[in-house]
This record gives C-alpha cells, sequence and structure tokens, in this order.
C-alpha cells in the first residue's frame, strides 16, 4: 500500500518539475518564468519529499521530510520575492502582453534603501568609476 | 486557550503511547481524537478561542491546497500549449494586515498560489504590489486576493 | 507484492529520468538567459531539482541519509540564491538602472 502512495507521489513530483523547467523554458520573460519556476518547482521538489517520507515510514525520517519540506515551501516565495524585485528594478524587459503596471513609479527609492548616504540624492548616481 | 492546547498535545501522546509505536500518523490520529474528547466536553471550560482557532487553520490549509492545485494546472495547461493565453499584469492590492508576520503570512502564500506572484511592498506597508498572469479583471482579482487569501490569514492568525 | 515493487521501481526511474531532463532544460536558460535574473531564477530552479533529485535517489538507493544532504544542500542554495539576488540589485543600483543588455558586460 505504502509503495503504492509513493509512487503516486514520485510521479506527481516529477511531473510537476519538469513542467517547471519546461515553462522556464518556454515562456516569455522574466516574471512570468519565475511563476512556472519557483512554484512548480517547489510544489514537485515537495511532493517528492513527502513520497520519501512515506517510503522511509517511521518518525524520524517522517519528520526530517516535514522539515524540509517546509523549509522549501518557506524559503520559495521568499527567493522569489528577491528576485522578482531586483528584475523589476533593474528594469528587466516585461512581455508586450503585459497591459496594466500599477508598480511603475513607486520602485527607484528601494534601490537606493540599502546604503543610507544616498537617500538625500534625488538623481540616479552616475555610473562612472 | 494555551492551556487547551497543551492537554491536546498530552492527549495526543497518551495516545500515542498506548498505541505502542510512534509515528506521525498515530500522532495525528491522537491528535483529532483528543481534539474530538475536548470539544464533547467543552461547557465544562470557561468559554475559549481555542476551537475556532483550529477549525480557521485547518480551513486556510484547505484553502491553501485547492488553491496550489487548481491554480498550477492553469499554469501548466499555459506551458504546454502551444500558445501563450497569458494576460499579465501588475497591480496593488491594499493591505490590512497589519504587523510583520501577518504581512509576511500573506505575502508568501500569494507567492505560492501559482498564478500571483509578489513583487514589493509599499514604504508604509499599505499596498502589496503583486504579478498576476492571468489578469482580465483587476477589480475582481483584488477582491479576490483580500477576500480569498488576506481574510482567511486574519481568521487564523488574530 | 512483486507487482508492487516492480511498479515503485518503474515510478522511481521515470522521475529520475525526469528531473534529469528538467535540469537539462533549466541548464539551457542558464546559459542562453538574456538577463542576470533570468540565470539566478534558472540556477535556483537547478537547486531545487537537485534537492528533489536527492529525495528520488534516496528511494532508489534505499538509504535514508541522502535526506540530510538535501536539507543541507536546500539551506546552502537558498543563501547562495538570497546573495546573488543581493548582486543583481547592486549591478541595477552601480549602472544607474540602465537598461539590460548595458550592464551585462560589467
Amino acid at each position: 500500500m505504502n509503495d503504492i502512495v509513493t509512487a503516486v507521489f514520485l510521479i506527481a513530483g516529477g511531473i510537476f518539475s519538469f513542467i517547471a523547467s519546461l515553462g522556464m523554458l518556454r515562456l516569455p520573460d522574466t516574471i512570468i518564468r519565475m511563476h512556472a519556476a519557483t512554484k512548480a518547482g517547489a510544489l514537485g521538489a515537495g511532493l517528492i519529499l513527502i513520497a520519501q517520507a512515506f517510503y522511509h515510514y517511521e518518525l524520524a525520517t517522517t519528520l526530517r521530510a516535514l522539515a524540509a519540506v517546509t523549509f522549501v515551501l518557506l524559503t520559495a516565495p521568499v527567493a522569489a520575492h528577491l528576485i522578482g524585485r531586483a528584475a523589476y528594478c533593474s528594469k528587466v524587459t516585461l512581455w508586450e502582453k503585459t497591459w496594466i503596471d500599477e508598480l511603475a513609479n513607486t520602485c527607484n527609492w528601494r534601490v537606493s534603501e540599502f546604503e543610507p548616504d544616498n537617500n538625500s540624492k534625488s538623481e540616479a548616481p552616475d555610473p562612472k568609476e | 486557550m494555551s492551556n487547551l492546547f497543551l492537554m491536546n498535545l498530552f492527549l495526543a501522546a497518551g495516545f500515542c503511547a498506548v498505541l505502542g509505536h510512534l509515528n506521525v500518523s498515530g500522532f495525528l490520529a491522537g491528535y483529532a481524537i483528543g481534539y474530538l474528547a475536548l470539544w464533547i466536553t467543552r461547557p465544562l471550560y470557561e468559554p475559549t478561542l481555542y476551537f475556532a482557532k483550529v477549525s480557521n487553520i485547518l480551513r486556510l490549509l484547505g484553502y491553501f491546497t485547492w488553491q496550489l492545485i487548481v491554480s498550477n494546472l492553469r499554469v501548466l495547461w499555459d506551458v504546454i500549449t502551444p500558445t501563450h493565453i497569458s494576460k499579465p499584469g501588475i497591480i496593488g492590492v491594499p493591505l490590512d494586515a497589519k504587523s510583520d508576520f501577518e504581512i509576511m503570512l500573506v505575502a508568501n502564500l500569494v507567492s505560492l498560489t501559482p498564478g500571483t506572484l509578489t513583487l514589493d511592498i509599499s514604504a508604509d506597508r499599505k499596498i502589496l504590489y503583486v504579478h498576476v498572469m492571468f489578469l482580465d479583471d483587476v477589480e475582481a482579482m483584488r477582491l479576490q486576493i483580500k477576500k480569498g487569501i488576506e481574510q482567511r490569514v486574519l481568521e487564523a492568525v488574530r | 507484492m512483486n507487482m508492487e515493487n516492480f511498479l515503485l521501481k518503474a515510478a522511481t526511474e521515470l522521475t529520475l529520468v525526469l528531473l534529469m531532463l528538467g535540469i537539462l532544460l533549466a541548464f539551457i536558460r542558464l546559459l542562453i538567459g538574456p538577463d542576470p535574473a533570468d540565470r539566478i531564477v534558472a540556477l535556483d530552479l537547478i537547486s531545487i531539482l537537485i534537492v528533489a533529485f536527492l529525495a528520488a535517489f534516496s528511494i532508489y538507493a534505499d538509504e535514508k541519509s541522502f535526506l540530510d544532504v538535501a536539507i543541507a544542500y536546500a539551506l546552502i542554495a537558498f543563501l547562495g540564491t538570497v546573495a546573488l539576488a543581493r548582486y543583481r540589485e547592486r549591478l541595477a543600483k552601480k549602472h544607474g538602472q540602465l537598461n539590460t543588455d548595458k550592464d551585462i558586460d560589467t
């Protein structure tokens, strides 16, 4: 019985992971690619870890697998958020079908936030060395 | 409230001890049976939020799992069909969540449901900027995020 | 009983193959990605797929300790992704948020 559950979770996780990287290759722009990559990837990894927990069915292994699943599901959105903000603030080109952008004027303060002495300057810093 | 939670954990541990071997499903079954026993005998204690809170958290988990599966299938459909049907856009969602923990939970859950991705939060922590992959109606999407995710999170946490 | 064993073995091998193909596709994006952010996303995806691969391989080899490796790898990969995202933001700041094709060749 456990073997069948393990097999089902394994195949579902494998298919989701494969779809994630297929989307990574095929979708049109960076932020849309992140939709496929971070979430379907995390879901696939989580499913495979759960399959592993069903296969070695005892408390120590199950708890470790659950901890790993929690960790993956907790860090994937944080990483996605960081990369997405970096990509957006560095003015990555958005796909032409993007039809509304309410963030357009509010992003500049974010980039200069990490070095407080630059906050007072209103224009972007000069690229010269 | 924390008293009842401790008692529930104690009942689950006792169930495991009676069962004789330690694994997660035994513990969960013990927790469920203990919860049921506490619920039946609830006139004995002073009024408490514990039962409402547990059911709210369970409802959040159930909603989240369902949302995860449904919208993952939608993204999957867009990936495997040769044409791209997505209509992306970036919208701002006004937040009711106040504390760091609530905002973190809302942002993470929004990010984890495929089709929506948290990009940024405004300086005064009032507006969450979300990239949506299938955006047909801005107001409807805003309402869905507010009613669907944020309200449930606030019910479960507060 | 034998049937179940066969099913599990076939499923494990199929999953390992799917994961390897996935890593290959993500690697192509790592090579061609027009923006550094694309490459960071590809690296993140590759590390998540490697965690999944380690979990699947611990079933294939019937060896529990691969799970510990997977957990440690997930921790380190998350740190790496955060550091790279910070790097991308700094790059944008240093070049005054120019367009992508210009700040690639630093």
